[in-house]
């Protein structure tokens, strides 16, 4: 039996911790700019993460075979998205923002999952360095951690195909180039110009360049962190158009946006998932701004709330603005369907993504069909391209499993004393990585995450990874199929 | 769509109807024996049927074969509604609503074998209706469709279709005899002998006639309307291990049982994997359920188990008797209920939600798919009773549990729209679609849906339909296509 190459997976873990050491850099700045007092604090977790990188990296993984199978990139995926959570959540507790470590670690786990969901009740009145923090642990893992791994590790080259199938799974990519890590390094490139383009932006429209630059990072990457107790409420409606218009290309597949700027747009021909996408969201749009109109909110009002808060949730992005005087319960029965749907598949968005519900709603037509000729055989097809019956049985696979942790979720929830409604909302909020909702919101329940108590916000945060993770990578290092010598 | 295929299906819905006239006109020994109120008037409403029955038979009587597949569909659904519509009848006539949303609910709700009531007090209604009640579930609990193919050699009507129509598809192997027939005819001997028995069982521990044949005809066919404001709640704790006993067996396999009566011990041998699941998942719920009303509701133990046992096996096998106030009891074991409401039980049976056998080869399958992507050249197939179960059943139950879950969203989202709160919305939506009755809030316990609007009615009798023909024949109708010619 081949022994478990344990070095490398060390060497790799530490290689992103020295990274994010590197990253602390920035809140580190910022500290030390406006005087907030954290600096200190800051720069002890950059140390303290930065030894365990050196330790990881330099004693245990020195000598890495760069040689990597499948046990291994499970493995490390796991790892990854435990370790750098773990130590994401020093610099809240070292600062005292969060002195709580089950509070820590909930901000830095709903941080790097995107999720958004926040125990912080008023960001404003944090330090600024732990402000762009947040943003920074959002932004990172707004395209996965292991696919920031990949970009980096040039030297990784066999298996990590299956890197990023870990992260990435069950969407069939096409890739933007036969070299995977030339791929990723070009998702990076694309995903880093747009945050810029966005934090530019919004600085011009007379935002404060902390600000500006947070909001951008959490609006990229689809994570959610707001900047002001109450959400987006306080900004400008430039602001808001910006957001929501960045918003809506978060939840666009990467790769197809890095097509569009590249101006190769003939690759964009065909493209079903993306027309699917506009088309549910002009009509979810649409029906909301009716919806807010008819039951007495002024009309041009109703129409920004609505593309506005589409936009949020069907890249499950997660801000919210001032509520409306009048919430119509259309609109919460709208967002939450959305919330389960989310963005494309290969976006930074989360929820079941609609390339699997494109997949299992043609399945579904051909089912009907069969049922009227029963000799008749249909294959799904999408993009033009036949979807194997292989992959359609694996889609239901994993929505299964998907309801099923949503359940599962539930019902710790309802152990911890949430109402069942309740314990659903939050539940299918965080496995879709949206955060706060508006229909939670609407049925009267407290968004105070920080209320709930520790058991809830432990299974809210094993949730978030399932969801982000896409539950296979999670699921499998639990199997004991996994752990069997073969 | 011919018209002689028509016709035909005409025919069949007499004689149906016929055989419901019949059994309404038996609710008048009730009428007459306590002396009611115009005691003729449930006479009336029997002739009528049966008049309505005789008359469509009687003109239709040639027709006898129907060659198109997709009439047998329609036939399912256009059987259950009208009988339905014919079961509305006493209610009105009787005078104990004047509203014919309520009667239908309450009538669609007995046909389905549901046992969700309108009536806030039931025990105040007059004893033909009451009989009626109980009498509907009995007759729709082991499923009209069964009786059908029972005479199905006179009606000359394509067995095939239509056991694939109504009955659970997911047990292929479950046939006790090579024809469908003689099937129909042993599981219906069964249901009969085991009514009987049920009913001496229950005046043996000293309950008077009425209430021994009403309970039996509710619970014996996991319908679970009571003739008592307080469902089995005060009856003696005999009497209600009694009914849990009646309650366990309407969830097994009508197959199973009847081997099981014949003694043919070597052919149980290999059909156990679902039975086994459905007592190991019976047991665990009944220990979780008492511990939790022992600790947490401060039930003393022995009441504990009780109340456990029966409300446990109520809700598994979707039956919807009560045996306490559950609006009380701590969330997770209403959750769990719920849960288990939608898991039901055997395929095969009375029960309704989405069968253990379903269950299964979801469970397997999604274990099959984890296995394949940490060792992809691994065959998994999914098995069943030591069979491999085929990719189109597979298939199959993945679609059944797709449209389910979908409906039983849309469910909730139509009952928060008509005004219902999330959380009675979630118990209704649920309890009316798996067939188990009581919801959660005013709809749980010993409540009712009196308080629901007449949209929320008529959202809940649709998902009873759709849960009790199992989503698909009724869905089928809703396509343009199954209208068009061909």
């Amino acid at each position: 039996m081949r022994k478990f190459n344990h070095r490398l997976v060390a060497r790799l873990a530490g290689t992103l911790l020295l990274l994010l050491t590197a990253a602390m850099a920035a809140p580190i700045a910022v500290s030390l700019h406006s005087h907030d007092g954290v600096h200190m604090a800051l720069l002890m977790s950059a140390l303290v993460m930065g030894g365990m990188g050196l330790v990881l990296h330099n004693m245990v993984g020195r000598k890495a075979e760069y040689e990597l199978h499948e046990k291994e990139s499970f493995w490390i995926t796991a790892l990854v998205w435990i370790v750098i959570p773990m130590s994401g959540a020093l610099p809240y507790v070292f600062t005292g923002t969060l002195p709580d470590y089950t509070d820590a670690m909930f901000e830095s786990v709903s941080g790097f999952t995107t999720t958004g969901a926040s125990v912080i009740s008023d960001p404003s009145a944090i330090p600024d360095g732990i402000l762009l923090w947040r943003a920074i642990t959002q932004w990172i893992g707004g395209l996965g951690l292991v696919l920031f791994m990949v970009a980096l590790v040039k030297r990784l080259q066999v298996g990590s195909l299956q890197l990023y199938d870990a992260e990435f799974s069950g969407t069939q990519q096409r890739k933007l180039h036969p070299h995977i890590a030339k791929s990723v390094s070009r998702m990076w490139h694309i995903y880093t110009l747009i945050t810029a383009a966005m934090a530019v932006t919004l600085t011009m429209a007379g935002n404060g360049v902390l600000d500006s630059v947070c909001l951008a990072m959490s609006t990229v990457s689809t994570g959610g962190f707001m900047t002001a107790h109450n959400g987006l409420a306080g900004y400008s409606d430039t602001t808001m158009l910006i957001v929501t218009v960045f918003m809506f290309m978060s939840g666009i597949n990467v790769a197809l946006l890095y097509n569009f700027f590249t101006l190769r747009w003939r690759q964009l021909k065909g493209n079903q998932e993306f027309v699917v996408y506009v088309t549910v969201y002009l009509l979810a749009a649409a029906s909301c701004t009716v919806a807010f109109g008819l039951s007495g909110n002024d009309w041009g009002r109703s129409a920004q709330y609505s593309v506005f808060h589409i936009a949020s949730t069907i890249s499950t992005c997660g801000f919210y603005t001032a509520t409306p005087t009048v919430w119509p319960f259309w609109v919460s029965v709208v967002t939450f369907l959305l919330t389960l749907c989310g963005a494309s598949a290969g976006s930074t968005g989360g929820g079941l993504k609609l390339r699997r519900l494109m997949t299992i709603f043609l399945d579904l037509r051909n089912y009907f069909t069969k049922m009227l000729h029963p000799n008749a055989v249909f294959s799904v097809k999408i993009d033009h391209k036949v979807v194997p019956t292989e992959y359609v049985n694996k889609i239901y696979g994993f929505v299964f499993l998907y309801i099923m942790f949503i359940i599962g979720g539930a019902f710790v929830l309802t152990l911890c004393g949430s109402s069942i409604a309740e314990a659903f909302c939050m539940a299918a909020n965080n496995i879709s990585n949206l955060g706060p909702s508006p229909l939670v919101n609407s049925m009267g329940a407290n968004l105070e995450y920080a209320m709930l108590p520790d058991a809830a916000k432990w299974t809210l945060m094993v949730l978030m990874l399932a969801g982000r993770l896409e539950i296979f990578v999670l699921l499998a290092i639990v199997t004991p199929a996994y752990w069997k010598k073969r | 769509m011919k018209n002689q295929d028509w016709k035909a299906i005409l025919r069949f819905i007499g004689i149906m109807l016929m055989a419901e006239g019949g059994l309404m006109a038996l609710c008048l020994v009730p009428a007459l024996h306590f002396g009611e109120y115009r005691p003729w008037t449930i006479g009336l409403c029997a002739a009528f049927t049966l008049a309505v029955g005789a008359m469509l038979w009687v003109s239709f009587g040639h027709y006898r074969q129907i060659k198109d597949r997709r009439m047998s569909y329609l036939l399912v659904t256009l059987l259950w509604v009208t009988l339905a519509v014919f079961g509305t009848l006493p209610f009105l006539a009787t005078g104990t609503t004047s509203c014919f949303t309520r009667a239908w609910f309450e009538a669609m709700s007995g046909i389905t074998s549901t046992g969700a009531t309108v009536y806030a007090d039931v025990a105040a209604l007059p004893a033909s209706v009451l009989l009626w009640r109980s009498m509907s579930q009995w007759f729709g609990g082991f499923g009209i469709v069964l009786l059908v193919l029972a005479l199905s050699p006179r009606l000359g009507i394509n067995n095939y279709s239509l056991y694939t129509a109504e009955a659970s598809s997911a047990d292929n192997t479950g046939k006790t005899t090579v024809k469908t027939t003689e099937t129909v005819q042993h599981t219906l001997l069964i249901y009969l002998i085991l009514t009987i028995v049920f009913i001496l069982l229950l005046l043996l521990s000293g309950m008077e006639l009425w209430d021994a044949v009403n309970l039996t005809f509710t619970n014996i066919s996991s319908g679970g309307f009571s003739v008592n404001s307080d469902s089995i709640a005060s009856i003696t704790h005999t009497q209600q291990y009694i009914l849990a006993a009646a309650m366990l067996l309407s969830g097994v396999n009508f197959t199973l049982l009847y081997l099981l009566f014949t003694l043919r011990w070597k052919r149980i041998g290999n059909r156990l994997d679902q039975f086994r699941s459905y007592i190991i998942i019976a047991i665990t719920a009944v220990v979780f359920v008492s511990a939790g009303l022992h600790f947490k509701n401060s039930y003393a133990w022995g009441d504990a188990f009780r109340i456990g046992t029966v409300q446990t096996i109520s809700a598994l096998t979707t039956t919807g008797s009560v045996a306490a106030d559950t609006t009380s009891w701590w969330t997770p074991i209403g959750f769990i209920l719920l849960m288990l409401s939608i898991c039901g039980s055997m395929a095969g049976s009375t029960s309704g939600g989405l069968k253990i056998m379903r269950m299964l080869i979801l469970m397997r399958n999604a274990r099959g798919i984890l296995r394949n992507r940490l060792h992809p050249n691994a065959v998994n197939p999914v098995r069943l009773n030591g069979k491999p179960v085929s990719d189109h059943i597979i298939n199959n139950v993945m679609i059944i549990f797709m449209v389910y879950g979908i409906t039983m969203m849309l469910g909730v989202m139509g009952l928060l729209l008509c005004g219902t709160t999330p959380n009675e919305a979630i118990g209704a939506s649920v309890g009316c679609l798996t067939g188990y009755g009581p919801g959660l809030g005013a709809t749980g316990g010993f409540g009712s849906y009196a308080g629901f609007s007449h949209g929320a009615m008529w959202i809940c009798s649709v998902l009873m339909l759709f849960g009790r023909l199992e989503c698909m024949t009724v869905l089928i109708l809703l396509l343009p296509r199954f209208w068009r010619r061909h």
